[in-house]
Order: structure tokens, then C-alpha cells, then sequence
């Protein structure tokens, strides 16, 4: 075996900060490597610095043996470096092909576009992936999951060795991963060098050869076969403790005045996006999942309840109360309900503003004093608790949240809501690019907002967390309602019921 | 990955602008006192005090529009508009003073209502709705007025103009500041500022959160044209009179003191930070700097050509610094 990628010695700091203090790579031609660590252990600044995004102060880099040195993306892209970043991208209105061959199509700056040439390249890609798509379609019509193919049928078209993958699972169902992950095995058998981020430990275990943990910008492990770890060693070394996995299973919800009237309840309801005939209820204390695959319409349902688009027929119902909310104000304001969102960085959270801001945006409206007035040390005083119970850990309460690691974001995001104190909160999403520690912390808190009586309905495309936090199951597919499933928490169990329910109805 | 954590906290931020713009206005008065004969001289100070009070109005009425990620490119013609309908009032209708200046912020704020309004509800950026509305706004003007000027106006109104303290101070500049202290206790100590920028620093999440960025917007754009009234107002004591071409055709002469004290001042073009303090003292070093370079009688063209290059240098400078650092502390 000879080393496709080696990394030695890697130091890089940023103004105030140390994030990679001497790590070192090596990753084997012909093999799935995987990087882990907890959020901010340096895994995406060994990336960035693998894929000439940034520039080491210290260290080598040596691709094929040969010492490189990258200035920029396209010189690491020249000596087969291929990555699929964490977000698409990929331009929305052109065609497959067009994007998998997008750099020679601008190398000749003259020569008219030969689209035959191009659509005949493009097609030899997705072969090879099979994938069996027109390749003149615009990007835009495809799912997250085929996207994701065709960004990695264009890193292998730039005659990749090796290919970095930035949680590749993020935004897909564990049915489109198994079919992403049978692809990578083949460009493996074939000799490409496979690096995989992920902090999903299940598919690290049942996909990856070799393993490197970093944690503190350090080697908490060097490269080595995974064979070596079993999953308690793996979180050991991320965390640097024994850590306990298995999460304190949900004590089942049981409707204890199961003639009560439900916190949210939607009775045939259709959608102006084109949701139809949706009905379902959450109870106080419940936590209802919301499954699917990408596309489904689930962040759609939930943005159409809290008021952002409109309704069309059918009946929504808060506390047993008949309600039209017309924007997202009233929901929050005047109906008690809250909605963390999957997009964190766009929509969950302001990134440029404070923890402060960010966690009390909510209350303001409540705390004003006269003429509107409002001090910090108000919003402090009531947002501080939270934020100290939930454990935000920013350099102060007026650290821009761009500074914080994804899972300090999602506390903060989350944050809101509690000092909102709404009853009824719709989670989107909550543990994606989040790592294990705070998942597990997340998934605690999620179970207590539910034992405090807060109606919760979570939508989310990781099972084993749908599994480990819902009371009910439902399945969503092409925006209706498709099936119930009430969740014992026997994983094994469930999830081949979801899945082969999720089948049954693509052969409808 | 905890970037360039750094331990500066906001307010310092926003302090060491204004302490780099304060050095640059002694600076400026330094080498102004030495090269440009008069500059110093209490006549001088009091006329450039007296346009600094109406630049640092521009300024703001620019700012607060910019806080949301928008611009106002009608606030000259808001401003002259709403100027002439207090003289119309006082001149033909027999107004006392301060009614017709209180109608005439009204005037301004309504005005800016319409283009917050079209803003929101055509969901238009509002470059294109205040240019239009610049042109409609002075062409109906021009229309109305017959473009002839207000002189027949009340004595009080004049004596405003006459006021003078201390030798070397207009009170015009005293009435700017206290507008600004409102301001900036508005957007830092009210809910109403704090929801205005976080409307501009995400409109998506923002509204995800339950502020109505909507109404927020037309807030902005109602307060924008009452500050442009106030400058026109204050403008009209100055001259005397309300001339429709006080600021030039279709109001364009007030656009680059405008866009010059907020953009100084470090507020982000993109929507989310505005700082008054800042843009009050921009609007001080741009003042001077006019008044400055005048008296050096370099040319008209010439102070053009330079308050156009700052205004370039500062977006590029502000561009540079926010890749260079990538980091800041929160608003």
C-alpha cells in the first residue's frame, strides 16, 4: 500500500487562535479513510488546508510521495485532490453535464461550446457512478441526494486520486446514503483515496478502513486501521474521557387525559406550496417525529404553520382553538409557537449580531419599558440562565455567534425559544454538522422541554434520532401525509418498517 | 472552529472608528489652519458648523435606510419637497412656525412611508423605488411650485437663521447632535432598533424569529424622510427662503454627504450595524474637509473629485479589513 495523502506536521493558527497545533494524515491509496472529532477539533481547517482553501504556517503536504504545495483550490484540484463540500456547490440552472465539465468549459476562452462533446463527457461520469439521469437537465430539478452525486462525478472527472468528503450524510436518508456509500466502496476497489468527515460513528464503522481522530487541533489517534477501535475507543479519543453513548432512552409519552385537547392540531389542511389534505395533532408533553425523505415537504408543513405561507383550506387548530396566523409574529407572539430552523446559519441564527441579541430577539417585544426603551442588562437577566443552563460556550454574551462553533449556534438558536417560553416548538433538523457531545446534550434537552409540557414536533432525516426521541412516527412523502407508526424505540425494528413503508409507497 | 476569537468587545469597535475619525478632524483642522487662509477664523467656523448640522441629517437619514440593507436616494428630493410645503404654509396659509415645521416632518415622513410601503409590498429593492419616487417626488414638486421660490416667510423664521453662539458655533449643528443622541438611543436601547437591525442583518431569521422585517423597513423609510425634511427645513433658515433648487436638480447634490457619513462611519452597506457617533463625526470630517479645500480654492470640480474618492476609499478599505480580519464582535 502506498500513501495517496500524507500530511506532517500541519500548524495553523488564525489571529488569536491555534487550530491545528502539528497534526499529521496519511491516507492509503485504495482506501476509505475517516476523519472525526468533536465541532472545532480542526477537522474542517485540515481540509481547507488539504484543498488549498487555506495555507499552512507549518508542515508538509506530499501527494504521491511528492512534496506540494497548494496556493490556491485549482493548484490542489491539478494534483487530484476532488472535494464535495459539506454545501452544494453546483450552478442551479445549468445542466448535469454542463457542471460536471464547468472548468474546461471556461479553459478556451474563445472557442465556441461544443455541447455534444460536453454532454458526452458528462454522461461517461455519471456512469461510472451509475447513476442513470439525463445529463441535460438543470441542476435545480434534482433531490440533495442526486446533487451530491454529480458534485462527486465532478471532483472524479478532474482525474481525482484522491476525494475528500465533508459530512457527505448530512442532508440525506439513510436509504440515498447506502446508495452513495456502495459508489464510494467502487472508487475505492478502483484505487481512489476516499477521506470521509462525518460524525455519524454507525456509517464511519460500517464504510471506513482507516481512521484519524483529531481533537483540540491535535492527533488524539495518528492514521491507523479502524479495526483497532471499537465505537466506545473512537468516542474516547474525540472526547478524551469515557463518555456515555447510549442516551437515557425517553420514558414513553403516555397521554395521561388522552381526551385532552391537543396544543397543535391540523385537520385536513392544505398548503399554498402544495401540501394536501395534512392532518395531525401534538398533545403537551408529546414529542411527534416528522419523517422523510429531502423533498418531502416537512420544513415546508413547518413554515406554512408558523405563518409564513398561507394556508388554503382545511382547519389549524392551537389549544383547541381554530386559528389563522398570518405571520410568523403571531405565531410566536400571540399563539406561543416556535420554530428552530435546519438552515442555522441563515435562517436559525443572525451571525453577524451577539449571543445576546440572538438569544433575546425573541423577548424583546415583551421586556420594553416605556417609549419602547430596553436596556442589555435586562434582556441579560433573563436570557443569562438559559444560556448558562445550556452550557453557550462564547469568548462573552457579546461574541458575534459567527464565532461559535455549530453547536454553540444551535443552542443559541434554540435558546430563543426557551427564553420565549413557547408551548408549542417545531425543531427542523436540530443535530446536523453537530457532534456527538452536543447531539446527545440536545437530544436531553429536547426530552425535558416535552416532560415540562412543551408540544413538540421534530422533523428530522436521522433516524436513530427519530427512533430515540419521538413518541409517534409520521411519514411524509410528495407533501401529504402518508403513514403513522407509534415508536417503541426498538431500532431495528422500526427502522425496516420505515423503510419498507417509505418503499411501499414510492411503488404506489 | 473558533476563528480569531478575539476578546474586543463592540463597543470598542465602534470607539476606536470614532477615535480614528476624531484624530483625522484634528488633523484636517490642523493643516487647514496652515494652508487655507480664514479657515480658522470664527466667521468660517460658524458657516462650516452650520453645514455640518445639515450634513450630519443627511447622514442619518441615510444611515438609518442603510441599517436595513436598503438605500434612500430621494432624501434630497423628500427633503426640498417637504421644505417648500412648510413654506407654502407659512407664506400662503398664514402657518405659524413650528406647525408648519411639524407638518412639514410629517410631510417628509410620509413621503418616506410611500417608498418604505412600495418597498415591502412590490418587494422592490428600494434603489429602484427612491429613484423613481426622487423623480416624481421633484418633478411634482417643480410642477406645483411652479419652481419659484418661498421669501414671504415670518420673521421668527428668519431670526432662526440669525442665531449665533459664542462667535464660532451655529446652533444647527447642537440641533443635529440631539437628533443623532435620539437615534442612537433608539437603535441601541429601544426594541424598535434592535429589531431594525436585525432586520437588516438577516431579514430571513429575523422574521424566523417573529420580528415583522416588513414594518420595520417602512419604519426606516418613514423616519428617513422625516430626517430629510428636518435638513431641508434647516437648509431653507440658512438661505432664507425655500428655493426648489437648494439642492440641486432632482436633489442629487445631498446625495454624496449622504452616502459619505454613514459609509465613514463604518456602517455595514449590506444592513445590520449602524453606528451614530461615527457617522455624526464622518459627517463632521467631510464638512470640514469641504469647507476646507474650498477655502484653498482648489475648485468645485476638484472637492468633487476628492469627497468621490474617500467615499471609493472607504468602501475598499472597509471591504479589506472585514476579509482580512474575518472576525469582529457582535452587535
Amino acid at each position: 500500500m502506498t500513501l495517496a495523502l500524507e500530511l506532517q506536521g500541519i500548524v495553523k493558527s488564525f489571529p488569536g487562535v491555534i487550530a491545528l497545533n502539528g497534526v499529521s494524515l496519511a491516507v492509503e491509496r485504495g482506501s476509505i479513510h475517516a476523519l472525526i472529532g468533536e465541532n472545532g477539533a480542526g477537522k474542517s481547517t485540515l481540509i481547507k488546508i488539504i484543498t488549498g482553501v487555506h495555507r499552512a504556517n507549518e508542515g508538509t503536504i506530499k501527494v504521491d510521495d511528492r512534496i506540494v504545495h497548494f496556493v490556491n483550490p485549482r493548484a490542489a484540484s491539478r494534483e487530484g485532490i476532488g472535494v464535495v463540500h459539506q454545501e452544494r456547490n453546483l450552478i442551479p440552472r445549468f445542466s448535469i453535464a454542463e457542471n460536471i465539465v464547468l472548468d474546461r468549459i471556461a479553459a478556451k476562452t474563445f472557442a465556441p461550446i461544443n455541447y455534444r462533446e460536453i454532454n458526452r463527457l458528462g454522461e461517461q461520469w455519471l456512469r461510472r457512478l451509475e447513476l442513470d439521469l439525463d445529463v441535460r437537465r438543470p441542476v435545480s430539478s434534482l433531490t440533495a441526494a442526486q446533487a451530491q452525486m454529480v458534485e462527486i462525478a465532478r471532483a472524479l472527472s478532474l482525474q481525482s486520486k484522491v476525494l475528500v468528503l465533508d459530512e457527505p450524510t448530512a442532508s440525506l436518508t439513510s436509504h440515498e446514503a447506502e446508495a452513495l456509500f456502495r459508489v464510494l466502496r467502487q472508487l475505492r476497489d478502483q484505487g481512489v483515496a476516499i477521506l470521509l468527515v462525518s460524525h455519524k460513528l454507525e456509517e464511519i464503522e460500517s464504510l471506513c478502513d482507516c481512521v484519524t481522530v483529531l481533537r483540540d487541533g491535535r492527533n488524539a489517534t495518528s492514521s491507523g486501521p479502524l479495526a483497532g477501535y471499537d465505537r466506545a475507543a473512537l468516542v474516547r479519543a474525540m472526547v478524551g474521557r469515557d463518555f456515555a453513548l447510549e442516551q437515557a432512552a425517553r420514558i414513553g409519552f403516555t397521554s395521561t387525559a388522552s381526551n385532552s385537547v391537543p396544543a397543535l392540531e391540523l385537520d385536513g389542511v392544505s398548503t399554498s406550496l402544495g401540501h394536501r389534505d395534512i392532518s395531525l395533532s401534538v398533545a403537551r408533553g408529546e414529542i411527534v417525529g416528522l419523517y422523510g425523505l429531502v423533498g418531502a415537504g416537512r420544513t415546508e408543513l413547518a413554515k406554512s404553520i408558523i405563518g409564513l405561507h398561507p394556508i388554503v383550506s382545511g382547519e389549524l387548530r392551537v389549544h383547541g382553538r381554530a386559528v389563522r396566523i398570518g405571520d410568523v409574529n403571531s405565531a410566536v407572539h400571540r399563539y406561543s409557537l416556535g420554530y428552530v430552523s435546519e438552515d442555522r446559519k441563515a435562517e436559525g441564527v443572525i451571525l453577524m449580531h451577539s449571543v445576546l441579541a440572538n438569544a433575546g430577539i425573541t423577548i424583546w417585544a415583551r421586556l420594553r419599558g416605556a417609549l419602547r426603551l430596553l436596556s442589555d442588562s435586562r434582556i441579560l437577566s433573563n436570557v443569562d440562565p438559559l444560556l448558562r443552563r445550556l452550557d453557550v460556550k462564547a469568548a462573552s454574551r457579546h461574541a458575534a455567534v459567527r464565532n461559535l462553533s455549530g453547536g454553540n449556534q444551535q443552542k443559541v438558536s434554540i435558546a430563543k425559544w426557551l427564553a420565549a417560553g413557547v408551548e408549542i416548538l417545531i425543531i427542523d433538523e436540530p443535530s446536523v454538522g453537530i457532534d456527538i457531545r452536543t447531539k446527545a446534550y440536545l437530544h436531553q434537552l429536547i426530552m425535558n422541554l416535552a416532560d415540562q409540557g412543551t408540544a413538540i414536533l421534530l422533523i428530522s432525516s436521522d433516524l436513530p434520532e427519530m427512533v430515540a426521541l419521538a413518541d409517534r412516527i409520521l411519514l411524509m412523502k410528495d407533501f401529504r401525509l402518508v403513514s403513522e407508526i407509534a415508536n417503541d424505540k426498538d431500532y431495528t425494528k422500526i427502522s425496516a418498517d420505515i423503510m419498507s413503508r417509505i418503499q411501499a409507497v414510492a411503488f404506489d | 472552529m473558533a476563528v480569531g476569537r478575539s476578546s474586543r468587545s463592540q463597543p470598542n469597535e465602534e470607539a476606536s472608528t470614532a477615535l480614528g475619525l476624531l484624530l483625522l478632524i484634528v488633523i484636517a483642522f490642523a493643516v487647514f489652519s496652515w494652508t487655507a487662509t480664514g479657515f480658522a477664523s470664527p466667521y468660517n467656523l460658524y458657516t462650516l458648523t452650520r453645514t455640518a448640522g445639515l450634513n450630519v441629517l443627511l447622514g442619518l437619514a441615510m444611515m438609518v435606510v442603510i441599517a436595513t440593507g436598503g438605500l434612500d436616494l430621494s432624501v434630497g428630493a423628500t427633503g426640498v419637497a417637504s421644505a417648500m410645503f412648510a413654506g407654502y404654509l407659512m407664506q400662503d396659509f398664514r402657518f405659524q412656525m413650528v406647525i408648519a415645521i411639524v407638518a412639514a416632518l410629517c410631510f417628509g415622513g410620509a413621503l418616506g412611508f410611500c417608498n418604505g410601503f412600495v418597498v415591502v409590498f412590490a418587494r422592490v429593492h428600494s434603489f429602484i423605488v427612491t429613484l423613481a419616487s426622487m423623480s416624481i417626488i421633484f418633478g411634482a414638486m417643480i410642477v406645483l411650485t411652479k419652481a419659484e421660490s418661498v421669501r414671504d416667510l415670518p420673521a421668527s423664521f428668519l431670526a432662526l437663521g440669525k442665531i449665533r453662539w459664542f462667535g464660532y458655533l451655529s446652533p444647527m449643528l447642537i440641533v443635529s447632535v440631539a437628533i443623532g443622541a435620539l437615534i442612537a438611543i433608539m437603535l441601541r436601547w429601544t426594541d424598535l432598533g434592535r429589531e431594525i437591525l436585525a432586520s437588516g442583518a438577516s431579514s430571513r431569521a429575523a422574521t424566523l424569529s417573529g420580528v415583522r422585517v416588513g414594518s420595520r423597513i417602512i419604519t426606516v423609510h418613514a423616519l428617513s424622510g422625516m430626517l430629510a425634511a428636518a435638513a431641508g427645513v434647516m437648509l431653507s433658515i440658512r438661505n432664507g427662503a425655500m428655493v426648489p433648487s437648494m439642492a440641486g436638480n432632482l436633489g442629487q447634490e445631498w446625495l454624496l454627504p449622504a452616502f459619505l457619513a454613514p459609509v465613514l462611519g463604518g456602517t455595514l452597506l449590506s444592513g445590520g450595524r449602524a453606528w451614530v457617533l461615527t457617522t455624526v463625526l464622518a459627517a463632521l470630517l467631510v464638512t470640514e474637509l469641504t469647507s476646507g479645500m474650498l477655502l484653498m480654492a482648489i475648485g468645485e470640480f476638484w472637492v468633487q473629485f476628492a469627497l468621490g474618492s474617500v467615499l471609493l476609499l472607504a468602501v475598499l478599505l472597509e471591504k479589506g479589513r472585514s476579509t482580512l480580519m474575518g472576525t469582529g464582535e457582535g452587535i
